[in-house]
């Protein structure tokens, strides 16, 4: 009984497991997904700019493929991920004020609701300006 | 309770020293208005022998009986079966996260206990220091001292660890002091008791808490853990201030 | 000289208390429990610190000791009780005719006690049956019972104890003369089996006493006496209030954390290994309750359990060291060396009891070293689990 045993977790993977989960809990997996997103997003992002660095051709090549659709839909997403992560983090930040805690909820359903409006203006204008 | 009678399926989680685990299931008839852990218990009396589980009091003043019924934290003395399944209907039972399990339903929350200790987590409080807020059916303010001295009363914390389980941060930070550790520091308050702050400013403190409020949604006990930690950040904040002024 | 080794069988509350006061007392120690700490009756109890009050009238043995053992614990444990004290209200005719011999038997007992007016209680206790004719203040208090109990594990482990947990004792092994030298058992967190060997075993299983007297032979005729108590969600008192009458079923309510228990009642038996809890005795509690708390009514259940009580028939062979409790050498009364089982008392009573045990114990051996276990402040209940 006495020995030092590993707990019982299955690591990050129960950051993302949503079974029984509530509100806040399912605002942090969107948080954690939305940051792990934008990471990865980043690390694209400043390979891109390297092929800048490479010359007009490559760079030119780069802006065709990314007007194809599912580049387009990455990039939606990106703006999802954006948006929730930064509205959440204010959300958090008041609440560590001390502030709203006991309507985190609400708060929650608001991040949830400007990210989708904007995520629409946002989809409206992209496609519009192609 | 009434005469009616469920037939569900008891799903538990089993494993035994280095052994892999494994899960056994149990049909039991039962009244829909027992606890879980009246179940539990009946495995072991009628079905199972080799079970083991956690328990003591059966009324929720002892925090043992805590376990994961059907993916969420439960304290399974006061949980009716009636609100966890239906008739026909399953009941998956499985050790707590985030604390090593000892055997079957068992886990060893010496992780919890020895923070609670780091932070001189009170037992017992004045009922000023952990009134009563809104429940009783008069106020606490005005209920008259006792010969004087301040009213006692068991903190509403039982120590259960349900939180530290429901915590998504608590299983990859084996050293996170938890959300009931976090309350019960923030209860005291920071500014009668100063060396609070150290051990709870740190990454494995109260920074290591990603608001995902699962602490206040299972427990039992009515200590709204994630509420605490936001207002001990705020206590935080506001002594490092007062601090930096007082040094300058 | 080695220590002489003492195997303890069940870490209920007369198990960790012997546990502790044996360890005090130089012996090593290792107790065996099939189940968590309190897994059988302890854990389950109703959780009054009796000031003994309840028996000044009708058993002012068990009352003196309840007195004096109420206040070596306030004292001792520091941090499983809830010390606010405890009323006993009169209401109707019947329960004012008691008044006089319950003013006598706590006097007798030196119960300190005080009348106080309806107006004077309701003004403490605004929710009690404001039909209330009578109450008097008594020193009770509430108590954790898994943290009374691992405060003396606690303080046991920290002299040396080992615990076996969750680990049952599925035999006694003999030294071929039917002598007891040890126990068998069977660890069910890692399904071990495994011996261990001692100069005496101590059988504290409470209602189970019997179970483990018959691995040696011995018989000890027990009747299993449950008896149920109900919880309620909302602490409506600050002090456990009692019925100032004899002792009966759900005449006691007491506040616990943000709660209220009422208990208890007393049926008999076949099995201790489960009870169900009726319906009809947590129909009773809600009744008798609000006899005593009227807003017991409005509030709701939040638990209901059982425990059962090891009753010893009168009839049961051997002497006694205590009408109290029972405590025998089965050396004495059966002619089986190394067995001592001890059953019966009140958690109130842990540490007297395992007092006496121990005091038996050492007489056997022919030591002579005094019990300190009153004087000996208890480590905290997170002691257990933390070095
Ligand atoms: C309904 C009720 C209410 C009560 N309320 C109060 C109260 O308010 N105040 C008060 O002072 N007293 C109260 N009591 C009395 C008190 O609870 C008991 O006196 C006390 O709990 C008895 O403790 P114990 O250690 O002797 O028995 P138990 O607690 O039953 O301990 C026996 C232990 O032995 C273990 N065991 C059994 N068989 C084996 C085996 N083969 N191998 C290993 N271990 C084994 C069991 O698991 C168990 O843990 C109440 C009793 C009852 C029944
Ligand atoms: S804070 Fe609540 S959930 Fe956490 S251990 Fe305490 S009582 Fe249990």
């Amino acid at each position: 009984m006495d020995t030092p045993k590993k707990p019982n977790t299955r690591g990050i993977l129960d950051w993302f497991d949503p079974r029984g989960r509530n509100v806040g809990g399912w605002g942090f997996i969107i948080n954690r997904l939305s940051a792990i997103g934008l990471t990865v997003y980043l690390y694209l992002h400043l390979y891109m700019l390297g092929k800048l660095a490479q010359g007009p051709e490559a760079f030119d090549a780069f802006i065709e493929t990314a007007k194809q659709p599912a580049i387009m839909f990455g990039e939606m997403l990106v703006i999802i991920a954006g948006l929730y992560h930064g509205l959440n983090g204010l959300r958090i930040a008041l609440n560590s004020f001390g502030i709203a805690v006991p309507a985190q909820r609400q708060l929650l359903y608001g991040v949830v609701g400007i990210t989708l409006i904007g995520t629409v203006v946002f989809g409206v204008r992209m496609l519009t300006a192609h | 309770m009434t005469e009616e009678k469920w037939t569900v399926k008891f799903v538990i989680f089993r494993k035994k020293g280095d052994q892999p685990p494994r899960y056994d299931s149990y049909v039991l008839e039962v009244d829909p208005d027992e606890y879980v852990i009246d179940g539990v218990e009946r495995i072991w009396a009628f079905h199972d022998r080799s079970l083991i589980f956690a328990h003591a009091c059966h009324h929720s003043t002892c925090g043992a009986c805590g376990m994961r019924v059907n993916d969420v934290e439960k304290l399974t003395c006061i949980t009716k079966i009636r609100d966890v399944t239906t008739n026909g209907g399953s009941l998956k039972i499985e050790p707590l996260r985030n604390f090593p399990i000892i055997g079957d339903l068992v886990v060893d929350m010496t992780r919890m206990y020895a923070a609670m200790d780091r932070v001189h987590a009170k037992a017992v409080h004045p009922l000023s220091a952990a009134p009563l807020e809104g429940e009783g059916i008069r106020p606490p303010k005005d209920v008259p001292r006792n010969n004087g001295d301040e009213y006692l009363r068991l903190a509403d914390c039982i120590e259960c660890g349900l939180c530290i389980s429901a915590c998504p941060v608590a299983g990859t930070a084996e050293n996170y002091l938890g959300p009931a550790v976090l309350a019960a520091a923030q209860l005291q308050g920071l500014k009668h008791n100063p060396d609070l702050l150290d051990l709870v400013d740190c990454a494995d403190g109260l920074w290591r808490c990603h608001s995902a409020y699962e602490c206040t949604a299972v427990c039992p006990s009515n200590v709204d853990p994630g509420w605490r930690i936001m207002d001990l950040r705020r206590q935080v904040v506001g002594e490092r201030i007062k601090r930096w002024f007082v040094k300058a | 000289m080695s220590k002489l080794h003492a195997i303890v069988i069940g870490a209920g509350f007369t198990g960790v208390a012997i546990a502790h006061d044996l360890a005090l007392r130089g012996f090593a120690v290792t107790v065996v429990e099939r189940g968590p700490i309190v897994n059988g009756t302890s854990g389950r109890t109703h959780g009054l610190l009796h000031s003994g009050a309840r028996y000044a009238v009708n058993d002012q043995e068990s009352a003196i000791e309840c007195i004096q053992e109420n206040q070596i614990l306030r004292l001792i444990v520091p941090d499983a009780i809830e010390p606010n004290g405890g009323l006993f209200i009169g209401i109707t005719d019947e329960d004012m005719a008691y008044r006089e011999k319950f003013i006598e038997g706590c006097a007798a007992c030196r119960i300190p006690i005080k009348e106080l007016t309806p107006q004077e209680a309701l003004r403490l206790e605004p929710n009690l049956n404001p039909k209330l004719q009578t109450a008097f203040t008594v020193p009770d208090g509430t108590f954790d019972p898994l943290r009374l109990a691992l405060a003396f594990a606690a303080s046991a482990k920290s002299n040396g104890a080992v615990f076996h947990l969750y680990t049952d004792v599925v035999d006694l092994l003999t030294d071929g003369q039917g002598n007891i030298v040890g126990v068998k058992a069977w660890d069910r967190a890692t399904d071990k089996r495994f011996e261990i060997r001692g100069d005496i075993v101590v059988n504290a299983t409470g209602a189970w006493v019997g179970h483990i007297t018959s691995m040696a032979g011995i018989s000890v005729p027990i009747t299993p006496t449950p008896g149920v108590m109900v919880a309620y969600d909302q602490r409506l008192t600050q002090r456990a209030i009692n019925l100032l009458n004899k002792p009966g079923d759900g005449d006691i309510v007491l506040p616990q954390r943000r709660m209220m228990v009422v208990g208890t009642t007393s049926f008999t038996i076949e099995d201790p290994d489960y009870v169900p809890v009726y319906e009809d005795h947590v129909q009773l509690m809600i009744e008798r309750g609000s006899n005593l708390i009227p807003a017991l009514r409005q509030t709701k259940e939040r638990g209901a359990y059982m425990a059962t009580r090891p009753l010893i028939g009168a009839s049961a062979p051997g002497r006694s060291i205590s009408r109290t409790f029972k405590a025998y050498d089965h050396k004495e009364t059966d002619n089986v060396e190394g067995l001592v089982t001890i059953t019966g008392g009140k958690a109130t009573t842990l540490r007297l009891m395992a007092e006496k045990t121990v005091d038996l114990i050492c007489k056997k051996f022919n030591l002579n070293i005094p019990c300190t276990t009153a004087e000996t402040p208890l480590l905290s209940y997170r002691k257990f689990y933390v070095n």
